[in-house]
């Protein structure tokens, strides 16, 4: 079994199997790719210049949505703290295959400045499929769009993307998450933070 | 010495200026809240700016600092009190100053103190926290992140990042040399026939 991001080795035979017809809707699939526009650390900042006229990512047909149930990638832009992994897990579950996951910067690969807070995870990729990882602190837009590239060929080419292996391996991504999050992972915080604001406590 | 200094004298308390706009005065643990009443009717202190917390280890206290600003934004008092570290506890402030409701949960939350009759005392930026409060200096941080989420190991292809980045810029540079080598041949090769 191969868990990590390795998605790159993952199924080359794959590659010359594709029929003209999966070919066709890859080639398609690869030249729209919608991103929920969800920023979670600060090399988030770089995000608004690569899907504005400066950098313009729709010209390599990648475009911002607002909500998860639109999107096809999100990029997981920099630390992670416990809280917001809790956030993402959601946003990720929501959204709809194919998906795939961008972790830009260096905190999404190994915790970068903040490896030794008491708040922020360090492997990206125990939590959530990842499928590109770009580094940098933080990463250029130049490098951003790099990456969407790679991920669009490697769409085209019909790999195998980081959803299949969260399908598959979901027990190790539940027991990763549950190992931090504690047991509690579904949202059900949020009815009891309704509750006290009823009690007019908040 | 300034005016505000000889004003403050009034209070009969120690009271020193650190800098031309930092005022800094120290009070008793169980003199606080009658101080920053006094300091809010009397003199004008109208504002809280912030609380501050050190965490004295070695003296086994905790040092708060709450931060006082009048009106004219002029310059600011800090007050300055000492508590002990086991059971800490404070006197809330939420009903003088609305602000002071965040500023306490997030004291209690990261040092753990106690602030009885403070209506939300519950989660602020952390989520079901069950260790010591992390900002605590007792509190093991690398220990925690260690516990918790391992480092990542090596490359998952184990090469060494140095070694492979020599390679290829020696790669590039030969490659290079080779273009420029071909280009002169094809440069040479018309001349010949001609
Ligand atoms: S990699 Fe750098 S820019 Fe990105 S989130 Fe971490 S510290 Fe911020």
């Amino acid at each position: 079994m191969e868990i990590g991001f390795h998605g790159h080795e993952f199924d080359k035979a794959e590659r010359n199997t594709q029929t003209l017809i999966e070919k066709t809707i890859n080639w398609f699939r690869s030249k729209s790719i919608f991103v929920v526009a969800y920023g979670t650390g600060c090399g988030a900042i770089e995000m608004p210049p690569t899907f504005t006229s400066r950098y313009d990512a729709e010209r390599g047909g990648v475009v911002g949505v607002a909500t998860p149930r639109q999107a096809d990638v999100i990029i997981v832009s920099g630390y992670l703290a416990y809280k917001t992994l809790r956030r993402v897990i959601r946003t990720y579950e929501q959204m709809q295959s194919p998906k795939y996951v961008i972790g830009l910067g260096s905190c999404a690969i190994n915790g970068g400045m903040y490896w030794d807070s008491y708040n922020t995870i360090k492997k990206l990729d125990d939590y959530i499929p990842v499928d590109m990882l770009v580094n940098g602190c933080m990463p250029r837009p130049e490098a951003l769009l790099e990456g969407f590239a790679k991920l669009q060929e490697r769409i085209r080419n019909g790999e195998q993307g980081g959803w299949e292996k969260y399908e598959k391996n979901l027990e190790f991504y539940k027991k990763n998450q549950k190992k931090v999050l504690g047991e509690n992972i579904d949202p059900s915080y949020e009815a009891d933070w309704y509750m006290l604001k009823q009690g007019a406590t908040l | 010495m300034s005016d505000i200094l000889t004003k403050l004298q009034g209070l009969s308390m120690e009271v020193t200026q650190k800098n031309e706009r930092l005022y800094k005065l120290m009070v008793d643990a169980h003199d606080i809240m009658s101080t920053l009443l006094k300091l809010l009717n009397e003199y004008d202190y109208i504002t809280l700016d912030s609380i501050n917390c050190r965490d004295d280890l070695e003296e086994g206290y905790f040092t708060i600092t709450y931060c006082l600003l009048k009106k004219t934004r002029d310059h600011v008092l800090m007050v300055q009190t000492s508590i002990n570290r086991e059971n800490a506890s404070l006197p809330t402030l939420h009903k003088i100053w609305p602000q002071a409701e965040i500023l306490e949960r997030e004291l209690h939350e990261f040092f753990g103190i106690d602030f009885p009759g403070h209506p939300t005392l519950i989660d602020f930026a952390l989520e079901g926290w069950n260790q010591l409060p992390p900002l605590r200096r007792d509190f093991d941080t690398l220990e925690f992140v260690n516990s918790l989420d391992p480092f990542r190991g090596q490359r998952d292809d184990n090469l060494d990042v140095k070694v492979e980045m020599k390679k290829r810029r020696e790669e590039k540079k030969a490659q290079k040399l080779k273009e420029a080598q071909e280009a002169a041949k094809n440069e040479e090769v018309p001349s010949h026939e001609s």
